[in-house]
């Protein structure tokens, strides 16, 4: 029952503090813009390109709004209300991730909806080549956000400081979330073969951070 | 009082930060409905007492058990009855009383139905209501202190453990919080609370405990303290009409030595052993046969301040 209300909770949060309105509205138009000034696309689709910006600039974006914000909660010692809650303490940690990985989820899709309106636009129909293309796109983009998300989540947990943190974020969950698309391009592997990987990555991600956040003095 | 169920037990409680034994083999019993005031210099263990009583701190020696059950064990049953409120209650930036209240009172086993009740409730009682909607980070110190004391007191704990409540209140909300305090503990609510405002520990708390250097010096009442303490008995005499006052109370037995501290005011130090009852009576007597009029006499007893100083001075407390 607690984690449903730590979710919403979050979601609040999110909502309140303005990150839903930048991740749901600024990320979209963001990506037009980038696709629109773009001198040579290389003829890649409007939909394909967003989802690759929305995977790394949103993945980025929201890896640092999310280890900024446990870093700091952490530091006002705003969980040592939550703690003492008869609720486990692993629902802190992964409401906190399901809430920012749906935020950007969400993001990620109107994106890639306003941009396969845009190819619309451009095209005047989409091929089913670029359909199948977009699928692919959309599960690489969803995988590699999961990923930045469980890492963040890790780092802001063990950094001690923000900037600590935010270094990490840049040069390590991102880096990290692109070890799945590499056994797709390197091996031509399966989609599905990201998307165990992916599992595998968040559930070792979010385990290591419920263990520490469990046994860390707050 | 002695006989009363214990509620909490801290049991040989130790912990160690590196190099600083903040806390040292610190044992003693809360008792079923007490106001229990908890009082130390700075860095002496106070809070991680606290810390390690709400389950905040994980890693120690020792044990802590509530109604007999460790809280090293399934905190969730435990926690349902707690109440706690931090040094300084931090509460993110977007949020609105009202959501902070939500979630905490949610999480704390309110139902949806009451919940919005209860809010009102509380708010009503920590005198206010019409923060409810305000985003908490526009208030003032005092009022998000209040709204601390409100997510603690929401879901109507059996235990509240409250670090430096009343830090930084002005003096009629200090004065509403002990009032508080009080009303919780006549309605069966045991409350720890640690203070550096000696005079407020004093007046509300049916036990304390003095932590020094992580160790626990002494717990008991204040009359306990007073007599371990203490042993000097003195009695203050006014007068509203003084017709040879001196010469009679010298005279008095049981009377060590008189002090005139202005106009009819005598303070009077007694003998080592003497009653104050029949000192009192004594003197009463002398002073009508003078003629004289008395205003008051009251024994001076020492005050939690000066037996902390006096501990001080002893080098009990370091």
């Amino acid at each position: 029952m607690s984690l449903p209300i730590l979710f919403k909770d979050e979601l609040t949060g999110f909502y309140k503090s303005k990150v839903m309105l930048f991740l749901w509205v600024g990320l979209p138009v963001i990506s037009l813009l980038l696709y629109a000034l773009s001198p040579d696309t290389g003829g890649v689709p409007a939909s394909v390109f967003i989802a690759l910006i929305v995977a790394s600039v949103g993945g980025a974006l929201a890896s640092i709004m999310l280890v900024v914000t446990i870093i700091n909660e952490k530091e006002r010692k705003v969980y040592d209300l939550f703690v003492i809650r008869p609720i486990k303490r692993w629902q802190i940690v992964v409401s906190k991730f399901l809430a920012v990985f749906i935020c950007l989820t969400i993001a990620g899709m109107i994106s890639i909806i306003a941009g396969v309106l845009a190819d619309i636009l451009i095209n005047g129909a989409i091929s089913s080549a670029l359909l199948q293309g977009l699928g692919d796109s959309i599960v690489i983009t969803l995988c590699m956000m999961a990923i930045a998300c469980s890492a963040s989540v890790l780092i802001g947990v063990v950094s001690p400081s923000i900037l600590i943190g935010v270094i990490a974020v840049l040069y390590g969950a991102n880096q990290l979330a692109a070890l799945v698309v590499l056994p797709i391009f390197l091996a031509n592997s399966p989609l599905y073969l990201a998307g165990l990987i992916t599992v595998g990555i968040c559930i070792v991600l979010l385990a290591l951070a419920v263990y520490l956040f469990d046994r860390k003095q707050l | 009082m002695a006989d009363k169920e214990v509620l909490v037990q801290i049991d040989r409680l130790s912990k160690r930060y590196r190099n600083i034994q903040a806390l040292n083999d610190v044992s003693f019993d809360i008792r079923k409905g007490e106001i229990f005031g908890y009082i130390g210099p700075n860095g002496a263990g106070k809070t991680t007492t606290i810390k390690a009583m709400v389950g905040i701190l994980t890693t120690f020696e020792g044990d802590v058990r509530i109604d007999g059950r460790s809280i090293r064990g399934d905190k969730a049953e435990l926690n349902r009855d707690l109440g706690y409120l931090p040094q300084k209650a931090a509460f993110q930036d977007w949020r609105t009383v009202d959501q902070a209240l939500n979630t905490f009172g949610r999480l704390s086993g309110i139902s949806k139905a009451d919940i919005d009740a209860m809010i009102r409730q509380t708010l009503e009682q920590m005198g206010i209501p019409e923060t409810r909607y305000r985003k908490i980070a526009q208030l003032s110190g005092g009022t998000v202190q209040k709204i601390g004391m409100a997510q603690a007191i929401l879901h109507r704990p059996k235990l509240l453990v409250l670090d430096e409540p009343v830090a930084g209140l002005d003096p009629e909300s200090r004065y509403m919080f002990r009032k508080l305090f009080q009303k919780l503990s006549e309605e069966g609510t045991t409350i720890f609370f640690s203070s550096h405002i000696l005079s407020d520990v004093e007046d509300i708390a049916d036990r304390i405990g003095i932590l020094s250097a992580g160790k626990l010096v002494h717990v008991g009442n204040m009359e306990e303290l007073r007599s371990q303490v203490v042993n000097v008995k003195e009695l203050l005499i006014e007068l509203s009409q003084d017709k040879g006052g001196m010469a009679a109370l010298e005279k008095a037995s049981g009377v060590q030595s008189v002090q005139l501290e202005t106009v009819g005011r005598y303070r009077l130090r007694l003998m080592p052993g003497a009653d104050f009852d029949e000192v009192t009576q004594e003197v009463i007597v002398a002073l009508m046969a003078t003629g004289s009029r008395i205003r008051s006499v009251r024994p001076l007893l020492p005050t939690l301040e000066q037996i902390y100083v006096d501990y001080l001075a002893k080098g009990v407390i370091a």
